[in-house]
């Protein structure tokens, strides 16, 4: 097998950072005059007050509520394939472990913001910072939105530290590949890496406890938010499988988004060489177990709010079945189980294209089960006098597109000026293993091993 | 001694004649929306006649109900609020403090009952009708969550009025807006720690039931009632 | 002159280079080695011992541990509120903010430890070469006792046997 030389893996993977094109020039551009009009559009909101939205009584959360949820849960693909491939060392993970963790940190990034935007009084939101402060109250520890502030948070920081450590090397390669400005910028950011066997030893240790840190972390994180509904007694939402069912669902929508912007990166920058039709064919098993175990927890938590049969809960979920909501609850089961499956079930389908397909659909489908945890519950809960409904208006919409086009702008800003496959961990991959076992054999017969 | 505020609503007196809610925006500054935010299921009516009814006319039935904030002892809008701006008084209220809402609304949500509303925008009064505000209460603004406070404003300016008299609180001497302006006697406030008091008495009588008692949020509000309420409408 | 350093293209012909040097005495501590990939296979790659690292990594997490407590319980006994019939310290919705600062105070000790362990930020020393980032890999003695002796050995792997100062 012709072993590829490291320059031309080293080449490949720097061009994106070290060549602007045109295309990339437009295409940051437009999709920053989205974000603009995104956030124009949420000053707007500030301005005028909530009223703007559809929000009304008793639907007070719908669109904002539902982007929240979903951004975070899109955060989780990152954490899976690193962090958990990384401990049983699995190597077909090298080329995506850094396009799965950007995605997860601007994920939550856009995810965190939406707590901001729900607010009738955003400009108190530091209230939830505990500090003492003068006026001797602090965040109402008992509060599912305090255990969001700390688990987002504790999360952020955790995705963007295991972001930042292995670029350290990669930061390095830049500053001794170029000149000038370049040379200085990365020369700061590499904090005068040399990379000693020692240095790389302590990477390597801090990187394994981390992502025997991060993985607890994460599934904390998705159950906390699913806390936010099963918290409360309303009719679907109190119930014990939310944990579970919103880790599972994060999972999936994450490996979909991944998928995605995978298939994204290979075209748009040429490493076809690199994003092989094996990772999507992995990671398009991974969303098939996934659809299953979702399609389970779904089915579960059906069958049982049914056979129940308590008046509380039965004009909820008919008004999902048969009732007002149902279009949505169909469509979203046709993409998020009846189409990926034969999609990605039988291997000859099982292609890049197939699995890129599905996993749009698992996005839309995604998004949409949020939306039906959400709405249909506050629209019949309580007294059926007090029972109403929800439509979305203009500012929810604009916001809503808005922040695809906010993950679209960083990740294009990343790869710019990062590279988006890890250079080095590919490097490794190279190796061969079996050198140390006769290595050290040899030393020990030759009495040198300490 | 500690008040425990309850009231009693008597739905075979009730004629749903909605002069309590009249009285309640009166008396706590309620903004009306106005009718484009009305039918955007914006109105905020602290206390609502709940009218159901069936048949076709003439054979109609009605039944209704006065709903309002049933002040629960295990308040689930109580624990969600990150800010601790609702949170239950020594006196058995629930307290909703307009200065540390930011709204976030989840209040709303958790609540069985659906008696909190919310400031979609910040109300305005055109002149001269700020002249009708009541200078006890405050006035909020958007973004806060609001409800119905037993006229603590009232209960407040009662137990001033019984302490500078150095006498103690007469039962029905403190009467939220609503009570005093039913024109049925339908409603009753008082202090259910006062054993001798009407709503204590009330309380414990056969014909009361609690709303959505199910929910487990131990409401004081008990609604009085000859027979069920699924059976016959209101006489 | 304050060292000599060879720029080998595999791994194999430094760890020859490695072996070289210790023959013709120099000590294991003198010899600096630079890459630009962990190269833990190799013997001259792992030298180092277990790092003391993953116990730091736990004593942040019980920091953290004992400040979710410690946040907890005593805010909320400072200004004792009662909601929803709850008791006062809610042990069961404490335990969560317990464990994100614990998991939190892990992560820190790991990020900490690391960089004082791989002693960053620091300026780049004078002893590295850019060569590195195109696949050599360094292997030097700075202030060599004989630098003979330590240039033979590095030719003998077929090194491109450099001073240092003098990179091209």
């Amino acid at each position: 097998m012709t072993r590829r030389t490291n320059n031309s893996l080293t080449d490949d993977l720097l061009r994106p950072v070290l060549e602007t094109s045109t295309k990339f020039y437009v295409s940051t551009g437009l999709l920053a005059l989205i974000v603009a009009t995104g956030f124009g559009t949420w000053f707007y909101q500030i301005y005028y007050g909530l009223g703007v939205t559809g929000d009304n009584w008793p639907v007070f959360w719908g669109f904002h509520e539902t982007n929240f949820v979903f951004w975070i849960g899109i955060s989780h693909a990152g954490t899976l394939i690193s962090a958990i491939l990384r401990i049983v060392n699995a190597t077909w993970r090298r080329p995506v472990t850094r396009c799965a963790e950007v995605i997860t940190a601007f994920a939550l990034m856009i995810g965190a913001l939406f707590p901001l935007i729900h607010l009738g009084r955003p400009w108190l939101a530091w209230w939830l910072i505990p500090y003492p402060s003068e006026r001797f109250l602090w965040p109402n520890y008992r509060s599912p939105l305090v255990w969001d502030f700390f688990a987002i948070n504790t999360y952020l920081i955790s995705s963007l530290l295991f972001l930042a450590l292995p670029a350290i090397p990669d930061f390095a390669l830049i500053r001794d590949r170029t000149t000038g400005w370049r040379n200085w910028f990365y020369g700061k950011l590499s904090l005068g890496w040399q990379g000693t066997p020692k240095q790389w030893h302590r990477l390597e240790s801090a990187m394994h406890m981390m992502a025997l840190a991060i993985i607890p972390i994460a599934i904390s994180v998705h159950t906390i938010v699913s806390f936010d509904f099963s918290m409360a007694v309303v009719p679907m939402w109190h119930s014990t499988i939310f944990g579970p069912y919103f880790v599972v669902g994060a999972i999936f929508s994450g490996i979909a988004a991944l998928n995605i912007v995978m298939a994204i990166v290979r075209k748009t920058l040429h490493l076809e060489k690199y994003l092989q039709p094996i990772h999507f064919h992995n990671l398009g098993k991974l969303m098939l177990a996934m659809s299953l175990l979702w399609g389970y927890f779904v089915f579960n938590e059906r069958l049982v709010t049914w056979y129940g049969n308590t008046p509380h809960e039965m004009a909820a979920l008919w008004s999902t079945q048969m009732g007002r909501y149902s279009p949505l609850f169909w469509t979203m089961i046709f993409f998020n189980f009846v189409l990926p499956f034969p999609l990605l079930a039988i291997r000859k389908v099982r292609s890049i294209t197939a699995t890129v397909i599905a996993s749009c659909a698992v996005v839309v489908g995604m998004w949409l089960e949020r939306f039906l945890i959400i709405v249909p519950s506050l629209s019949y809960k309580g007294t059926p006098y007090s029972w109403g409904a929800y439509l979305p208006r203009w500012p929810e919409i604009v916001i809503f597109s808005s922040s695809f086009a906010a993950m679209a702008l960083l990740y294009l800003l990343f790869s710019k000026f990062i590279p988006i496959i890890s250079i080095w961990e590919m490097k490794v991959g190279e190796h061969p293993h079996i050198k140390v076992a006769a290595e050290v054999q040899e030393a020990e017969a030759a009495g040198e091993l300490v | 001694m500690s008040h425990n505020w309850g009231m009693a609503v008597d739905l075979d007196r009730c004629t749903g004649c909605e002069a309590c809610v009249v009285a309640c925006h009166s008396e706590n500054n309620i903004p009306t929306v106005g009718a484009t935010e009305a039918a955007r299921g914006r109105a905020m009516h602290w206390i609502r006649i709940e009218r159901y009814w069936e048949g076709e006319f003439p054979d109609v039935k009605v039944k209704f109900r006065p709903v309002l904030c049933q002040q629960c002892d295990t308040a689930p809008c109580e624990p969600v609020c990150p800010t601790y701006a609702s949170s239950h008084s020594e006196e058995g209220l629930n307290s909703q403090i307009y200065n540390r809402c930011i709204g976030t609304r989840y209040c709303a949500n958790a609540c069985g009952y659906n008696v909190r509303f919310f400031n979609f925008f910040t109300p305005s009064w055109d002149k001269p009708l700020h002249l009708q505000l009541n200078p006890d209460v405050s006035v909020r603004e958007g973004g806060v969550m609001e409800k119905c406070t037993f006229c603590i404003q009232r209960i407040n300016a009662g137990k001033i009025a019984a302490g500078l008299a150095q006498r103690p609180l007469k039962d029905g001497e403190i009467q939220p807006a609503c009570v005093q302006s039913c024109t049925a006697n339908a409603l009753v406030f008082g202090d259910l720690a006062d054993p001798d008091s009407m709503v204590s008495k009330l309380a414990k009588s056969p014909r009361g039931t609690k709303l959505l008692e199910e929910l487990g949020t131990k409401p004081k509000i008990t609604y009085l009632q000859q027979g069920s309420w699924d059976d016959a409408p209101n006489k | 002159m304050t060292g000599m350093y060879g720029l080998f293209s595999t791994p194999e012909l430094a760890q020859q280079a490695v072996d070289g040097l210790r023959a013709s005495g120099v000590p294991e501590h003198e010899i600096t080695i630079q890459s630009s990939e962990p190269l833990e296979e190799y013997r001259f790659g792992s030298r180092d011992r277990d790092t003391v690292m993953p116990w730091i990594s736990v004593l942040g997490a019980a920091i953290g541990m004992a400040t979710g407590y410690f946040l907890t319980s005593v805010t909320q006994q400072a200004w004792p509120i009662s909601t929803g019939g709850m008791p006062i310290v809610t042990n069961w919705t404490n335990l969560i903010i317990i464990f994100e600062l614990t998991m939190l105070g892990a992560v820190f000790a790991s990020v900490i430890t690391l960089m004082f362990a791989a002693r960053l930020p620091r300026p780049l020393p004078k002893f590295y070469d850019r060569e590195i980032s195109n696949g050599k890999i360094l292997i030097g003695v700075a202030n060599p006792r004989d630098i003979e002796r330590v240039e033979r050995a590095l030719r003998a792997s077929s090194g491109e046997v450099r001073m240092m100062g003098t990179e091209l």
